[in-house]
Formats: structure tokens, sequence, C-alpha cells
């Protein structure tokens, strides 16, 4: 402590003294963001917290000492960071900050409005609050709220040394004010994007929820939708009759691309699969499962079974069958057996005849 | 119905013997349990000599696999023949395990 004056001798010994309480309200402040942030469904890229190191708490003193009458005038003893991933979500997060805690306003800053035109570079939300009751509610603490791309940004900022003492020539601002606007760009586009699926998942839902199939794209989103109508459970419960089998819950998502592999383009054609192709779905079905006691079935099960005849009705035979087991569970030679077995099952039913 | 369990190149490697049906499941069930424990390993089942399953033996098989995918382990299953594998495809559980 060689630099420090006897006032701030004095400060760094009561720093020492007084740092199990902040390690405390550390503790409290975080819990409570944490869980908070939690319940109101506000997903983060991460939440940082300290208490200030004795070194940097030397340090602090040694550049501004003569400003700090008492320790609570030193704002960032116990620190937090919360970096979320899209910009709306800063604004979110800021508002429950304000619930929780007591913010000082004349210490608090929103550097994102204290940007001139044509200034750029850290933008970032900084509120220096205190609990709102109890004994260690006269420490203030600071919590820091920014997106992700501003969190690299101050990274390479710092590490670049922007802010350093040495003026920068007007090339070198003028290439940092571009890359800070690209990030600033892409920031508003991620949560413009994230704005734009939500609507477009409301919509499909809402297409989905009153029938009108035809008009959905089948894709990953529109086909969740779709799968949360329980679109194949009647032929599932008809193939489990067979053995009065249970059905083992699973995803029918890898069979997706199985879907799109036969040019389905809509859910209004996947309905017409289903009906088009449960009956001999079924038909294939019992003609397994009747001659077994095999009582546990996939949820798969009658998606499966609507692939297989889809692709025999539709003359794919031995390859088109090989290619399903391929897609959903990798390929194998030992797939082209099962593709043999299946033709061989399959040739007597009633839709192979017809053909 | 015979069960060994092996530690080889990092995999926890049951070998199974046998006919796996409604009446060997309890042991068999009792002597999977080593699998469970398998953190930081994959998990290979290798049937070369398995006979036959039912569907007591497919629950297992499920069992084990709710249990060490959380864990971040693959359930590999080899030396499938012809009909086991038949029995795979037909109750609709082929895409589940990995096969090799």
């Amino acid at each position: 402590m060689a630099h420090l004056s006897p006032h701030g001798e004095e400060l760094v010994n009561q720093f020492r003294t007084f740092r199990p309480q902040y390690e405390e309200l550390l503790h409290q402040v975080d819990s409570r963001l944490r869980k908070v942030l939690h319940e109101q469904g506000v997903e983060l890229n991460a939440i940082e917290s300290r208490v200030k190191s004795e070194e940097s708490f030397i340090g602090k003193l040694e550049r501004k000492g003569e400003k700090y009458q008492s320790l609570e005038d030193i704002t960032d003893l116990v620190g937090f960071r919360i970096i979320t991933f899209f910009t709306d979500d800063v604004d979110k997060v800021a508002a429950i900050v304000k619930n929780l805690f007591v913010v000082n306003w004349e210490e608090s800053v929103d550097k994102r409005k204290l940007h001139e035109l044509t200034s750029f570079g850290y933008n970032s939300l900084h509120y220096i609050c205190n609990l709102k009751e109890g004994p260690l509610s006269r420490i203030p603490f600071e919590i820091q709220m920014r997106t992700a791309l501003q969190h690299v940004w101050s990274a390479i900022e710092h590490d670049i040394g922007y802010k350093g003492a040495v003026k920068l020539p007007p090339e070198f601002r003028r290439q940092f004010s571009r890359l800070a606007g690209m990030l600033e760009l892409a920031d508003d586009e991620f949560s413009r994007l994230r704005i734009t699926m939500a609507d477009y998942r409301r919509q499909i839902k809402a297409l989905v929820k009153n029938g009108q199939l035809d008009d959905v794209p089948l894709s990953t989103d529109s086909f969740r939708s779709f799968l949360e109508l329980h679109p194949f459970e009647r032929l599932n419960q008809r193939i489990a009759a067979v053995n009065q089998a249970e059905i083992f819950p699973v995803s029918l998502m890898p069979f997706l691309r199985i879907l799109e592999s036969f040019n389905i383009q809509t859910l209004g054609d996947v309905q017409r699969f289903i009906d088009d192709n449960s009956e001999d779905a079924y038909q294939l079905a019992l003609s397994h499962l009747a001659v077994t006691d095999l009582d546990i079935l996939s949820e798969t099960i009658g998606l499966q079974y609507l692939s297989l005849v889809h692709v025999l009705k539709n003359g794919g035979g031995r390859a088109g069958l090989c290619m399903i087991y391929d897609t959903i569970n990798g390929a194998s030679e030992a797939n082209m057996a099962l593709a043999d077995w299946m033709l061989e099952q399959a040739k007597t039913l009633p839709f192979m005849q017809k053909k | 119905m015979k069960t060994t369990f092996k530690e080889e190149n990092g995999n926890f490697v049951m070998y199974f013997e046998g006919r796996l049906d409604t009446a060997a499941a309890p042991n068999v069930e009792q002597e999977m349990k080593v699998l469970y424990e398998s953190e930081g390993h994959d998990i290979i089942l290798d049937c070369t000599q398995l006979d036959y399953i039912s569907s007591s033996g497919l629950r297992l098989f499920l069992s084990l696999l709710k249990i060490a995918k959380p864990k971040g382990s693959h359930v590999f299953i080899t030396g499938l023949n012809d009909d086991l594998r038949q029995v795979f495809a037909m109750t609709g559980f082929i895409n589940l395990f990995e096969f090799k």
C-alpha cells in the first residue's frame, strides 16, 4: 500500500473487514436474480458476478482515491454482469432489476443513450442498486446488462486497448466505428428475426388449429405443431391393440426427413398420406405382430408403417424400403436384409395385389 | 441366459448369450445395473450370441437407454442376427439404438 494516503489505507482495512458481508450480498443478489430471471423465462448467455479483488480495489484508490469519503461511495465493490442473447431482453432484464432492487438513478447510466450520433462502441446499461431491506441494504452493488455481442465488443475493445492513453489516428477510429455499427446492426437483426419467427410460429399454430392444413408448408416448426394434434394416435392404438401393447413415448421428428423425401409439401399432404395409407399400414403391422407376443411398441410405430406402405404402393421396392431404414438408423448393409424381409412379408397383402 | 460384463477400450461392454425372455429378465436386469454408472463411457450391448429377445428384454434395453442418454453415453447394439433385428424393426425401436 506504498502509494496510498493514510485515508486510503484506512479504506483498505475497512474493505478487508467488510469483505464477508460483500460475499453474502453477492450470494443473496445472485440467487434472487437467477430465480426471477428463470421464472420470467429470460434466456441468458451468462450471469457473471464478483466481489472486487483487493488488488483491483487498491488500484482504484491509487487512481482516484481522493474522490471517495467512505466505502459506500464506491459502487462497484459487488458487481454483476447479465449477458442476454437479444437486445430486447436487456430492457426486460432492466425492468426486472428495477422491480427487485432499489435503483440509484443518479449513479446509474444508460450508455446506450449517451451515444452521440458519431460515436460508437461500448453500449451497456449500468444500474447502481441496493437491497430493498435488511442489514445489507446500505451496501451498493452494480449490475451491468448487455447483449452477448456488446460483451464481445467490450472484451475486444479492452484487449486492443482502444481506450488507452495514446490517441488513435482517425483511420483506426473509423475502422472501430464500422465494426461497432456492424455489431449493433447484427444485434438489431437478431432481435427482428426472433420476432418474425415467433409471429410465423403463431400463424402456423393458428392454421393447424383451424384445420387449414393445405396452407401450411411442411417444416420442422409446422410438423411439431401438427404433432400436438396427435395425428398418428388412432393408428398407433389400433396397432397396439393387436397384442394389447403399451406405447413407448419417443420423438417422431426423425421421420420428418422421410416425409420430405416423399416430396410431401404441406401438412395437408401429410394428412392425406395418413388417410390414404392407414388401413394398409395397419394390415402390414398386423401381419408382423400378430404372430408374436411383443407388447411394447415405439410411438413411431404408425408413422413407420405408413412410410413403408407409401414406398411399397409407389413402387419404391427394396431400395425405397432400405432408404427408410438408412434415414432413421444410419446406412448399413443389414438394412438391405430388413428391406428384403419386409418385401417378402408384404407381398401377400391386398394393397400389393392391386398394383 | 448368461451375461458377461467387461470394460474394453473405455467402453462398458455387456455380452448376452442365450434367450432373453420373461423368465430370464429379472436376473438380467440386476446384472445390467453395472451399466447404469456410465458417465464418461459408451455402452456396447454385444448380442452376437443372443438367440431371442422378448418384450421384457426390449424393456431392459429401453430402460438402460433412458438412464444412459442423459449421462451422455451412447448405447450401441452389435452382432444382432436378422431375426432379432426384425424384432427391433417391427416394434419401431430400430431408430432408438445405434447399431454396429
